[in-house]
């Protein structure tokens, strides 16, 4: 995922603003991509793991 | 079993395309991909969100039109076939995938301009939530189609693995009132059901598709039909 990604995601649960920490990125001509990394809402705290590039915004009940 | 666990097993998704859209498939896939594009025109610059994206047939397509797009899909295999398939083409610049649940989307209210799905509704357990869900982040525009119920497609539908939600108009219409849209557009196609065309091989499919197209134009044709494409507005 793009790092500008952050502006328009939101907490699946209640829709509150994410925090992002990325563990590894890659740079791009305009915007970085995240590599893997976790989304933390600012709100309730649940987090939100990206793996391969591709953020999990599964709510917990629904991760296997 | 049902779709959501069906389509999440890595082998059923690494052949996902080849299966489904091969042979007289690839009419299917021309067809749906021309509904999608005309319901969404212009889509330059649009900002669009496809649920159950699988591996971004339509991601993929509006993205070189484009449009700013999101693809949301359940199944972890089908987005990493899907973010594989944009990095070789060069479009992901346009293409965010991710992961999640089609009633708890993770974005605020009306941030789209359109949101849709292609061969969801006939997966969903709960389509009023779904529906309503897909219409709360829309700001104008919400798209997909469903599997009729008095159709052809009713004579093989039991037997698919995946289960297979079958819909009549008037369900549409109750579904629709109920998620706050009003639709603007309807059509109505595939007499002969999407499983008969994977079949057959693409030369004989195209001589069966002209004739399912003819007869599809008339009154009894659409009564007939084994798909509907609904094209809704945000009241």
């Amino acid at each position: 995922m793009k790092e500008s990604l952050m502006d328009i995601l939101a907490c699946p649960l209640d829709k509150e603003p994410l925090d992002l920490s990325a563990t590894d990125t890659e740079s791009n001509d305009d915007d970085t991509e995240v590599l893997a990394g976790e989304l933390t809402c600012t709100e309730c705290g649940t987090v939100y793991p990206i793996e391969d590039g591709i953020p999990n915004l599964l709510p917990p009940d629904m991760r296997e | 079993m049902k779709g959501q666990e069906w389509y999440q097993a890595k082998e059923i998704a690494d052949e996902y395309d080849s299966k489904r859209f091969s042979r007289g498939g690839q009419l299917i896939d021309q067809r749906e991909k021309q509904a999608v594009l005309e319901a969404l025109s212009p889509v330059e610059d649009k900002k669009i969100l496809e649920i159950a994206c699988g591996t971004g047939r339509f991601t993929a397509m509006l993205a070189s039109n484009g449009a700013d797009i999101v693809g949301l899909d359940i199944s972890s295999a089908m987005l990493q076939q899907g973010r594989q398939k944009v990095r070789q083409n060069g479009v992901s610049n346009d293409i965010e995938f991710m992961r999640g649940d089609a009633a708890r989307l993770p974005f605020p209210d009306d941030h789209f301009d359109a949101v849709f799905a292609m061969r969801f509704f006939h997966l969903a357990e709960t389509p009023a939530a779904f529906l309503a869900e897909m219409s709360r982040v829309s700001r104008t525009q919400v798209f997909f189609d469903t599997f009729n119920r008095y159709s052809t497609r009713t004579i093989y539908n039991w037997l698919l693995p995946m289960g297979s939600r079958l819909y009549s108009e008037s369900e549409v219409e109750s579904l629709l009132g109920r998620a706050n849209l009003t639709l603007t557009d309807e059509s109505h196609d595939f007499i002969l059901p999407y499983g008969f065309y994977r079949q057959i091989p693409g030369e004989i499919a195209s001589t069966f598709r002209d004739a399912d197209t003819t007869m599809g134009e008339t009154k009894v044709g659409n009564l007939l039909a084994s798909v509907s494409y609904w094209n809704a507005t945000v009241e």
